[in-house]
């Protein structure tokens, strides 16, 4: 199986899936019960809190969280761009349209743009809580068994979701492999090369392509053999999840009450 | 036991009642693109044998193995399942007796971990989680996988990919698994642990155990029994030393003699040692090429 990434700004899965298996952080001993409250506790506190010195506290607690959980944390940095492409495309433009104390201004072709302490502080706001939530779910995923993520995939979501999470999760790391073969075979003959954007996406368009047929085919295969072993459409997973001892719960209901009690001063705006 | 030739239209009779697990009776398949998959096939499998189909690339050998397992159904003629004959939905349900180990392990493992995917098919038997959980460790212990229960199978290897392959169709403990291209992409020493199991498969589980091949060489080392499959039927069979000492009928079936047993022909005709031995296997093959030096 190729082990090497498509793009460092993309999370490798092989990479997460290595570290969740690893079991070497303190992190790996809790249970997964616990860091999906975790999780849920983390995405309502970006939600409700606007305070950005809040935020900015949150996200710090939570990456200092992923480096004492040994994790690599150049390659997180490298992650977060498309997330803040994401955050940036989405308020970018809204940033100069805030009405607030003008920091900045220009004028570009007859127009005037204006940048306010609200603009940036916009920006600052949803970064803040956009990599919070990317960290903390990388965290997540990174420090829990992939054999406990299908458990609780399987016990949470209905059927047919269930099933599409629990047979999705390894042909995406087949996917994956087959793009990284075709790509080297591709290299290997001169291919590749960036000669200009048309050329380049064209065949990037010809390898996707390609991979969706060729996962067709798999697909059937795949159902083919399933069916073989009386497959009539439904599939549990089969691990038990540690369940949360009386500390976890605990310390999961102080920052609950933590969350309710702060609300109100961390979801006033403003610096 | 000689050579059976058989030709088109020919009775395809029961070989032995006592012992024979499934039969194929003159079983026909077209594809919905109009070409044949299997024509007339007449196949019959035993307990506690191992039988090889032997044909080159295309000549229905996986078309056969589906429907051993009832994966595609015949358009004609017959399954029979211990002399009895199989109606409509009774031919969908041959998966619990005939277990597949497919070509490519990769398309076979779908679940998440090597248990869950082992104890697939012992659940949709029935089985309690408990009782199928049993039969999974049995079964990766009885392969030599034991270790590999909790492993993911993105990071296993070609090897052990196929060794919980196999462990996944021995936890439903069907009375006759059917491998297709069983050591095809596997290095030596893994070819060799599953060569062993097959041979496993059929001493310590009673198991009738069929192998779809083109490599004649592992059919030589292994299989009772020689199936020459071409263009979608049977048209001979025998045991090894009868099939593999007749060129002419290995020529026929697009196939080359296993390379052993031509070393030892190729050592005759270099000696001017007349063949009266036809050994088959590597020990075989040995004490017969040292006989030759001892006589010249």
């Amino acid at each position: 199986m190729s082990t090497s990434p498509v793009s460092s700004h993309i999370p490798d899965l092989n990479l997460i899936t290595w570290y969740a298996e690893r079991q070497e952080s303190f992190l790996s001993r809790v249970s997964p019960w616990t860091k999906v409250a975790l999780l849920v506790l983390v995405v309502v506190a970006v939600t409700v809190v606007r305070n950005p010195v809040i935020l900015l506290g949150l996200y710090l607690a939570v990456l200092a969280l992923y480096i004492l959980a040994r994790l690599p944390v150049g390659k997180l940095f490298g992650w977060y761009l498309f997330p803040l492409i994401f955050v940036l495309s989405l308020v970018g433009i809204l940033a100069w349209t805030q009405p607030g104390t003008p920091v900045m201004s220009f004028v570009i072709a007859g127009f005037h743009l204006t940048l306010t302490d609200q603009g940036i502080l916009l920006v600052l706001n949803l970064s803040e809580k956009t990599l919070t939530t990317v960290t903390f779910s990388l965290l997540f995923l990174m420090t829990t068994r992939y054999e406990y993520l299908t458990g609780m995939i399987s016990r949470i979501f209905p059927s047919p979701l269930d099933q599409i999470f629990l047979m999705a999760y390894r042909f995406f790391f087949l996917t994956l492999d087959m793009v990284g073969s075709i790509l080297k075979a591709v290299r290997s003959r001169g291919g590749g090369i960036v000669r200009g954007i048309t050329t380049h996406a064209t065949l990037f368009a010809e390898v996707f392509g390609l991979v969706f047929i060729r996962s067709f085919d798999r697909a059937e295969r795949v159902q083919k053999a399933m069916l073989a072993r009386g497959y009539t459409g439904s599939f549990a997973g089969a691990t038990r999840i540690p369940r949360p001892g009386i500390a976890e719960i605990a310390a999961l209901v102080l920052c609950a009450l933590a969350l309710v009690a702060g609300s109100p001063v961390a979801s006033a705006g403003g610096w | 036991m000689a050579i059976l030739r058989r030709e088109s239209g020919q009775a395809c009779p029961v070989a032995d009642p006592d012992r024979e697990i499934i039969h194929v009776d003159c079983a026909g398949h077209t594809y919905p693109d109009g070409s044949i998959g299997i024509h007339d096939m007449c196949f019959h499998v035993l307990s506690q044998e191992i039988v090889a189909l032997c044909g080159p690339n295309g000549s229905g050998k996986s078309t056969l193995i589906e429907h051993l397992n009832g994966l595609l159904i015949p358009s004609e003629g017959k399954i029979l399942v211990h002399g009895k004959v199989l109606a409509g939905a009774e031919k969908s349900g041959l998966w619990r007796v005939v277990g597949v180990v497919f070509q490519q392990s990769d398309d076979q493992l779908f679940a998440p971990t090597v248990l869950d995917d082992v104890m697939f098919g012992p659940l949709n038997l029935g089985l309690t989680r408990a009782e199928a959980g049993r039969r999974a460790e049995e079964a990766l212990g009885a392969v030599g996988g034991a270790h590999l229960v909790h492993r993911l199978p993105n990071y296993l290897s070609g090897g052990e990919k196929r060794l919980v392959s196999i462990a996944g169709i021995l936890a439903m403990m069907p009375q006759v698994i059917a491998f297709d291209e069983p050591t095809s992409d596997l290095d030596p020493v893994h070819a060799g642990k599953i060569e062993q199991i097959i041979l496993d498969l059929k001493a310590r589980f009673g198991i009738g155990v069929v192998i779809a091949t083109h490599d004649l060489d592992l059919a030589a080392r292994i299989a009772d029994r020689i199936c020459l499959v071409k263009a979608g039927s049977v048209f001979a069979e025998g045991p090894p030393e009868e099939i593999f000492y007749d060129p002419d009928l290995i020529r026929e079936a697009g196939l080359k003699v296993p390379s052993g047993i031509q070393l030892y022909l190729d050592a005759c005709r270099a000696t001017g040692t007349e063949p009266v031995r036809r050994p088959v296997t590597r020990e075989e093959i040995v004490a017969a090429l040292k006989e030759i030096r001892g006589g010249r």
